[in-house]
Order: C-alpha cells, then sequence, then structure tokens
C-alpha cells in the first residue's frame, strides 16, 4: 500500500476539500453565493449583509469562547470601537474604508490586549462581568467626547474607496445584463471579508496556535505542562477574537450608515453574539458561520410566524426576533448542545450510513 | 547522602537531575520534607511509597506546578525554581499524570501534536495563513506523531475524542503525548494504575521500549512493585514526605524503614506526631490519590 513517501499522506490529509463531495459542495456554495444577490429581492440583499457582519463578529467570538474557552461579554465593546473608528476615520479624515476596516480591528485588539490580562487571573463567571464592564466604559468614553464620536446625536459611517473619494454605491455598477447598486456592490465585499475571516479561523483551528487554544480551554496546567504558554495563548486569543470584532464593528457601520452608541453596542448585542455561537456550535467554525446566519436569518422568519399571533404580533420586530431567538437557543441547548453543527454531523452520518438505519 | 548505593557505572557522570534538601508545605502540611537525590543520564530511577507519601509533588516540583519553600532541583545544570512550567518542559522535560490529563475534546492525533507544540516555529499569524512554513511544519511534526502512534499501536484511535476512549487507552495516549516531545528526561506517574495485569505488562514493555530504544532518562512513580523491581536501576523511597531508603531494587526491599513503611505500621512511628496525623489523613485509600490530581488542576488555575 504505502507507494507514495508518508509526507505526502498528510499533506492529503491536511486539505480543507480533500474529498471529492467538498470540493463539489464549495463549488455549488461559491455559485450560490454569488448568484444570491441577482435571484433574490433586495431586501435579502440588506439582510445577507447583516448576516456576514453576524458571522465575523461570531466567528471573532468563537475563537475567544469557542477554542479557548474565555467567557467574554465585552464583544459589543469591540464591535462599537470598530464602528466608531470607521465612522471617525471616514466621516472626519475621509479615509477609506480598506483602512478603517482594518484600523477598528487594530484598536479593539490594542483593547483587547488590555483586557486580556484579566483573564489570567480570572475564569468563568469573574471574566464575564470583568468584561461586561468593557461594554459601559466603551461606551462612557464615546459619550465622552460627543465632538469626536458625535455623542447621542449620532454619527454618520460614509465607506470610501479612496481618500475623500468617491463612496461605494455612488456609482451603479452595469455589468452586462447585471446590476450592482450600493447593497450588492457592500455584499460583495463583505463576502471577500468573510471568506478570509473564517479561512483564517479555520487554519488556526488546525494548526498549532489552535491546538494551543483548545489545550488551554480543556486543561489549563496540563497544557502549560506540555509547554504551552497559557497566558501568551489567552493573550493571542483575546487580541485575534477583539480584531476579528473590531473589523465586523466597521463592517455593521457601514451597513447601517448611521450609527449611535445604545443601542446596539449593549450587553444585548453581547448576549446575541454569546447565543450565535451556542446556537451553532461551541469550539467550531462552522458553528460560528451557521450560528450567525441563524440569527439573522430567524428576524424575517419569526416577523412572518409571530405576526399572525394575538398577543405577540404586538411585539416589536426586533422584539420579536429576540423571542423567537431565545425559544431557539434554549431549545437547543437542552436537545442538541452541538447546536446546529451537531445536526450537522448528524445529518451527514444518516446518509453515509444510508439506506441503514442506526 | 547514600551515594554509596547508587549504581556503580554513574560514578564521575553529571547528574541530569538534581533535587538538593527541598522542602514542599501545603499549610503546616509537609508534603516534601527536606528530599535529595540525583537522576543520572539514561538512568531509569523509580520513586516509591505509600499513598501521601509525595510522589507526586515531586513531579510536580519538578515541572513547576509547585513551587518549593527550600532547597534547589537543577536540570542539566540549570536551575529550576522559578521557572513557569512551560518554560521547564521546553527544556526537554515531559510527564504524564497520575490521573489521566488528556484534553479531552480532542482527538488521539490533537492530542499528541499538543505534545509536539514546543518544536514548532510558527506563529499565531502563520498559523492563520497557513502558507509555506506553517503547513510544511505541520507535515513534518504529523510525521513524528505517527510514528509515536504506530510505536504505541494507537493507530485505531487516531481519529476519536480522547474522552470517548477507554482508561487503558487514554494512560498510553498520555504515554504518547509525553513522548512526541522526545524529551531529554521523561517524568511517569504511575503508569500501570488502575490496569489489569496484561496491560500492566504492555506498559513495563513500553517503558523498557522508552529505556532501551529510545534512550530516554525516566523516572517512574509506580504504585506496583513488581513493576519498579523489574525495571528501575535505581529506587529511592519516601514515606511521608522523607526519603527513607536509596538503592538498588533489591538493596531498597530488604530495607527494615521501606519494610516497616510498606506494612503500614505507621502506630509506632513515635515522636512525629505532627506529619504522621497529616499523613494518615492522606492515605485513607485511593481515593487520595484522585484527589491529589484534581486539586492540581485547581490550585494550578487559582
Ligand atoms: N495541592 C495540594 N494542596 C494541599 N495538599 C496537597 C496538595 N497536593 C498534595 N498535597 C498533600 O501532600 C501530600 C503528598 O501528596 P502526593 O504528592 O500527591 O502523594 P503521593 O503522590 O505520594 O501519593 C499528601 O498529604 C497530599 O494530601
Ligand atoms: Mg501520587
Amino acid at each position: 500500500m504505502p507507494t507514495t513517501p508518508l509526507s505526502v499522506r498528510y499533506e492529503d490529509d491536511l486539505r480543507l476539500f480533500a474529498s471529492v463531495w467538498r470540493r463539489i459542495g464549495i463549488v455549488l456554495l461559491a455559485v450560490g453565493v454569488v448568484a444570491f444577490p441577482f435571484v433574490v429581492d433586495g431586501r435579502w440583499v440588506m439582510t445577507a449583509n447583516f448576516a456576514l457582519v453576524a458571522v465575523v463578529g461570531a466567528v471573532g467570538l468563537m475563537i475567544l469562547t469557542g477554542f479557548t474557552g474565555q467567557i467574554s461579554l465585552g464583544h459589543a465593546a469591540f464591535l462599537a470601537i470598530g464602528a466608531y473608528t470607521a465612522a471617525v476615520t471616514g466621516d472626519t479624515f475621509g479615509l477609506p474604508f480598506w483602512l478603517s476596516i482594518p484600523l477598528g480591528g487594530a484598536l479593539a485588539a490594542l483593547v483587547g490586549l488590555a483586557v486580556g490580562p484579566f483573564a489570567l487571573r480570572l475564569r468563568g463567571l469573574y471574566l464575564a462581568i470583568v468584561t461586561l464592564g468593557l461594554v459601559f466604559i466603551v461606551n462612557h468614553l464615546l459619550r465622552a467626547f460627543p465632538e469626536v464620536t458625535g455623542g447621542l446625536s449620532g454619527i454618520r459611517v460614509p465607506m470610501l474607496w479612496w481618500f475623500d473619494g468617491p463612496r461605494v454605491g455612488d456609482a451603479t455598477w452595469e455589468l452586462g445584463p447585471l446590476t450592482l447598486a450600493s447593497r450588492e456592490q457592500l455584499y460583495f465585499l463583505f463576502v471577500l471579508i468573510t471568506v478570509g475571516v473564517v479561512l483564517f479561523a479555520t487554519n488556526l483551528r488546525r494548526s498549532r496556535t489552535g491546538r494551543a487554544m483548545n489545550a488551554v480551554r480543556d486543561r489549563d496546567v496540563a497544557a502549560a505542562v506540555m509547554g504551552v504558554n497559557v497566558a501568551r495563548t489567552k493573550l493571542e486569543a483575546f487580541g485575534i477574537s477583539s480584531f476579528i470584532a473590531g473589523m465586523a464593528g466597521a463592517m455593521f457601520g457601514y451597513v447601517q450608515t448611521f450609527i449611535t452608541i445604545d443601542p446596539p453596542f449593549n450587553l444585548i448585542m453581547s448576549i446575541e453574539y454569546i447565543a450565535m455561537i451556542v446556537l451553532g456550535g461551541v469550539g467550531t467554525v462552522v458553528g460560528a458561520v451557521l450560528g450567525g446566519l441563524a440569527f439573522v436569518a430567524i428576524g424575517p422568519i419569526a416577523e412572518h410566524l409571530l405576526g399572525g399571533l394575538p398577543l405577540l404580533s404586538e411585539l416589536s420586530s426586533s422584539q420579536q426576533q429576540r423571542l423567537m431567538f431565545a425559544v431557539i437557543v434554549g431549545a437547543f441547548l437542552l436537545l442538541e448542545p452541538l447546536g446546529l453543527y451537531g445536526v450537522w454531523i448528524r445529518i451527514k452520518i444518516y446518509f453515509m450510513a444510508w439506506p441503514f438505519r442506526y | 547522602m547514600d551515594t554509596t548505593a547508587r549504581s556503580g557505572d554513574d560514578q564521575g557522570r553529571a547528574p541530569l537531575v538534581t533535587f538538593e534538601d527541598v522542602t514542599l508545605s501545603f499549610e503546616g502540611l509537609v508534603a516534601i520534607d527536606d528530599v535529595s537525590f540525583e537522576v543520572y543520564p539514561g538512568q531509569l530511577f523509580a520513586i516509591i511509597g505509600p499513598n501521601g507519601a509525595g510522589k507526586t509533588s515531586t513531579f510536580n516540583c519538578i515541572s513547576g506546578v509547585y513551587h518549593p519553600s527550600a532547597g534547589r532541583i537543577t536540570f542539566e545544570g540549570r536551575d529550576l525554581l522559578g521557572l513557569p512550567p512551560h518554560a521547564i518542559t521546553e527544556l526537554g522535560i515531559a510527564r504524564t499524570f497520575q490521573n489521566v490529563e488528556l484534553f479531552p475534546m480532542l482527538t488521539t492525533l490533537d492530542n499528541l501534536l499538543v505534545g509536539r507544540h514546543v518544536h514548532y516555529r510558527s506563529n499565531w499569524l502563520r498559523d492563520g495563513i497557513w502558507l509555506g512554513r506553517a503547513r510544511r511544519e505541520e507535515v513534518a511534526h504529523r510525521g513524528r506523531v505517527e510514528e509515536i502512534i504506530d510505536f504505541l499501536d494507537l493507530e485505531s484511535f487516531r481519529d476519536k475524542p480522547a474522552s470517548f476512549l477507554p482508561y487503558g487507552v487514554q494512560k498510553r495516549i498520555e504515554l504518547g503525548r509525553a513522548l512526541v516531545m522526545d524529551p531529554k528526561l521523561l517524568l511517569l506517574d504511575e503508569p500501570a494504575a488502575g490496569m489489569n495485569l496484561e496491560e500492566t505488562e504492555d506498559v513495563a514493555r513500553y517503558i523498557l521500549d522508552v529505556k532501551e530504544e529510545l534512550g530516554i532518562t525516566q523516572i517512574l512513580v509506580e504504585h506496583d512493585m513488581g513493576v519498579v523491581m523489574d525495571l528501575a536501576d535505581e529506587v529511592a523511597v519516601l514515606d511521608f514526605g522523607r526519603k527513607i531508603a536509596q538503592g538498588r531494587p533489591a538493596e531498597v526491599q530488604s530495607h527494615p524503614e521501606v519494610i516497616r513503611a510498606y506494612l503500614g505500621a505507621s502506630t509506632d512511628v513515635g515522636g512525629d506526631g505532627g506529619a504522621a496525623a497529616g499523613g494518615d489523613a492522606a492515605r485513607t485509600g485511593e481515593a487520595a490519590i484522585g484527589d491529589t490530581t484534581d486539586r492540581v488542576t485547581d490550585g494550578g488555575a487559582s
């Protein structure tokens, strides 16, 4: 059997899209993603843009909480930092988005690294409480400098192609029969960012850094004795996670075009992100993607389903969305702790065993 | 100390590990009481003693999990005290735990790859981008891990999460996780605990292979006297945190203090009431052993 050298075999083993089915799957997915904005109603493209923001944000939290086991209620603070960086650099300084987004990530990462040392001493709920404090501090600071941040009246988030240049969506692109207006342009930019972030997290997960994070999550003393620098690993998790959250914040600002401090950047947002990764399945990148998509998709579905019911139709649409989401996450915690990822695995096993029931 | 009892062929060689007058106490309980010993390159050095004697604590001092209040521990002449656990591991010291401490959610393969951690040169950025170096390194280390999987017959468990595997297999994976480090020193804490006769024989064979094929210096803590007497070059006996004897297995076996400690004649050990009372509490059966490792996890975390 082993006519090929061993290294070739491991190389194959490490390939992301090893099987033919996976490759077919990824091609179909790519076609679907590209075709999506041209086959659905424009409203759904907008929803998709929010979903991509949620996916990026959820992947960020997954690295910290899912990979490394550090529970954080501070995620909204990092998104706020990213969003306000995009707003201020765009509105005041006329920076293009491809600078503002990484800048937002970098600022959020700096704050994340500053909070990180608390994680070296605190764990579980104590860490959650300290990170929650971060949300209040950041919100307070944003309110304290209204000349810069617009304070309570909010601020515009212009998305520029170039320094002081035209904005994304100023010109509508015609590609043969296809028209790309503002939201379609945003969609394709966001797809690129999301693919990059998802690949980065997937690579982390299957390499030394990701394994070290998992080791710290599962047993930190054993991890240290295996040579893992626990403090450094936690700091890396905080840094990477908050960088990605900052990027998600900037993206969020661009979809909104105008933002205020609270709402949306409050405890509820932090909890929603935790719910997304729980719903998707803690510990996996796929889980973060599914959780983020499901969270946003639930909004319109909830409106549709609950709108017809007597009492529940009185609720605002965001309340309906939250209620539905809470019920679903609760149900998952009880019935399928591995989340949507667990459901996916079951479906896969079912079809692999087909036609036999196991 | 009892240099007379040391194996003759070690004379004149520099020790790999020295433990000098080490004392460790927990709120009044003296877990290690002024213990000294030296381990020489290539040696299989055993530490035996009743439950609560301080064997696991000795390992925890070497790996930097516990911090002795007095004494010195050196490895290749370098002082270990004050170094964090990961830095000690980087020097080439690997260990297993009395109670299995695998990463339960990770597969056998991933558990072993964590054992290669100190040999990687990549960093988080390279890992995330996964081009060139990170991927080549992964392939290279994977190769070493597969060799150990082969050596320990772990093929059929490669892709299963550790927590789903039988206890005996988990112990073997732990040995593998320590071996893939290619350490200079291997600390084994009761590798045969809880195993049946056949499994114990397997473990003994692996330990011997590690010594003879891989040439790794080992310190072995083991309850099974048969294993110790068959394998060890040198044995130190601890009781209530103190070293009561050291020498070749046969010499130690007939030592009167050792016989007394092993017959559990704790009532007639007059004069040291305090320590004896503390030790007795820890001797109340197997449960105490398990508790100790749990405390290791909690203690280091706070
Ligand atoms: N973290 C700890 N906190 C308090 N006491 C401890 C701790 N670790 C070990 N001990 C005590 O130190 C003594 C030696 O324990 P240990 O080294 O685990 O013994 P052995 O491995 O020889 O059975 C016991 O009395 C034990 O209860
Ligand atoms: Mg012990």
